[in-house]
């Protein structure tokens, strides 16, 4: 080999080297730079989340409470609904604030939700029902009870306490316990779940789902 | 950490993300009509192509540490349209991963599809998160309803549209680097 060969070659190296140490600086530079923003953006998450004074009560309030659950459990509702008929389970239970809220067979036809407060559907239903409750007033004759259930402070949307207060939720609720044994009573397999109840304490209807006011308002015609 | 104060980070690198997408596809577009636009795409195009592969390697590796940290330590169950978007940003984390190693630019051919597959997903998954009448019975599944919100930040950012702007980030990216086979060829 000539050594103007091995002059190039070794210019070659050399320039191969000066790049990859250039490569190795970029590469510092980039993780010293990507790990001060990422340290920087943590600092500032700690901040915005720092712990203050709670102004909020109801993160006070218990959002599962006790319930006492008499008669047979409904099955679950399927394509073919075989709790038409079946009388309901009696529940005694309370709100959220612990004021005493019950479902009772008591010859008043009856509009029983149930809610999650990670449903999306819930939080869709949930003003639906509200604003028609301000426009039209309680429905004359019928009983309109809310059970929230499935609750989990892991989930979305918790507390549902905070939630249907910021809705103005006028409906009486009755918070469920930590089993969610007042939806299991009635055979609730998805929400919204509603259940429409006869004069008699037995079922009429029941359904999942959003329902639209028409559809709710023809129900409750169908149980006066 | 609490989850509270880990939602508030994502939800900042999410607006970093996103400002880096929409920073690139403005400069892109402002190429289109004006020659400054074009100085500036060059100059966006200079610094993409010395680290632009190792940037959008560390979105997708946090993209993916932050769905982990959801499913496994914050418990939040992944619905089968997360599971969708795991399927298209893992992988990502080791195909860019040993591209932005040997710096080869070519793989945008193969990454950008999934990439592309895996935001589409993501933004659908958002907008049902908002319209959730879209779903099928206008009901929750108590298991892992897609519709769930499990984090709400800034009043626009929940996880799919973090999912979201970790694909587009890197889709832009990938987008604007030299096509060559190495680096600064373009």
């Amino acid at each position: 080999m000539s050594t103007a060969a091995q002059h190039r070659m070794s210019k070659s190296k050399k320039a191969r080297a000066l790049e990859r140490e250039a490569q190795r600086r970029r590469s510092q530079r980039f993780f010293a730079a990507g790990a001060a923003a990422l340290v920087g953006l943590l600092v500032v998450a700690v901040v915005l989340t720092r712990p203050g004074e709670s102004s909020d009560p109801s993160e006070q309030l218990a959002q599962t409470h006790p319930v006492s659950i008499t008669g047979n459990s409904l099955p679950g509702l399927g394509e073919l609904d075989e709790a038409v008929g079946m009388p309901i389970p009696e529940v005694t239970g309370e709100a959220f604030h612990g004021v005493p809220v019950s479902i009772e067979r008591n010859g008043t036809p009856k509009m029983i939700v149930f809610l999650a407060h990670w449903c999306s559907h819930c939080r869709a239903e949930v003003p639906i029902i509200q604003s028609w409750i301000e426009t039209e007033g309680m429905p004359e004759g019928i009983e309109i009870v809310s059970v929230s259930t499935s609750t989990d402070p892991g989930q979305a949307n918790y507390p549902p306490s905070s939630w249907l207060e910021s809705e103005g939720w006028a409906v009486p609720v009755i918070a469920d316990d930590a089993s969610s044994s007042v939806a299991a009573a009635f055979g609730v397999n998805s929400f919204p779940f509603f259940a429409f109840v006869d004069s008699d304490g037995t079922i009429h209807h029941r359904t999942s789902g959003e329902l639209g006011i028409d559809h709710i308002e023809r129900i409750l015609s169908e149980l006066r | 950490m609490a989850v509270e104060t880990m939602n508030v980070f994502f939800a900042l690198l999410t607006v970093v993300a996103m400002s880096l997408f929409l920073v690139c596809s403005g400069t892109l577009v402002w190429s289109r009509v004006s020659v400054h636009g074009q100085v500036a795409l060059d100059r966006l195009r200079g610094s993409i192509s010395n680290g632009g592969l190792m940037l959008a390697w560390s979105i997708a590796l946090t993209a993916t540490l932050g769905s982990l940290y959801y499913s496994e330590i914050a418990n939040y169950t992944p619905c089968k349209l997360c599971w969708f978007q795991r399927i298209a940003m893992y992988p990502l984390v080791i195909i860019l991963g040993v591209a932005a190693l040997s710096n080869e630019h070519p793989i945008r051919r193969y990454v950008l599809p999934v990439v592309s597959i895996g935001g589409a997903i993501s933004l659908y998954h958002y907008l049902l998160e908002r319209f959730p009448s879209w779903a099928s019975d206008g009901s929750c599944d108590p298991t892992a309803p897609c519709t769930t919100v499990w984090v709400w930040q800034f009043h626009f950012i929940s996880i799919p549209f973090m999912a979201l702007s970790g694909f587009a980030a890197i889709a832009i990216l990938l987008w604007l680097m030299p096509s060559g086979s190495q680096g600064g060829e373009a």
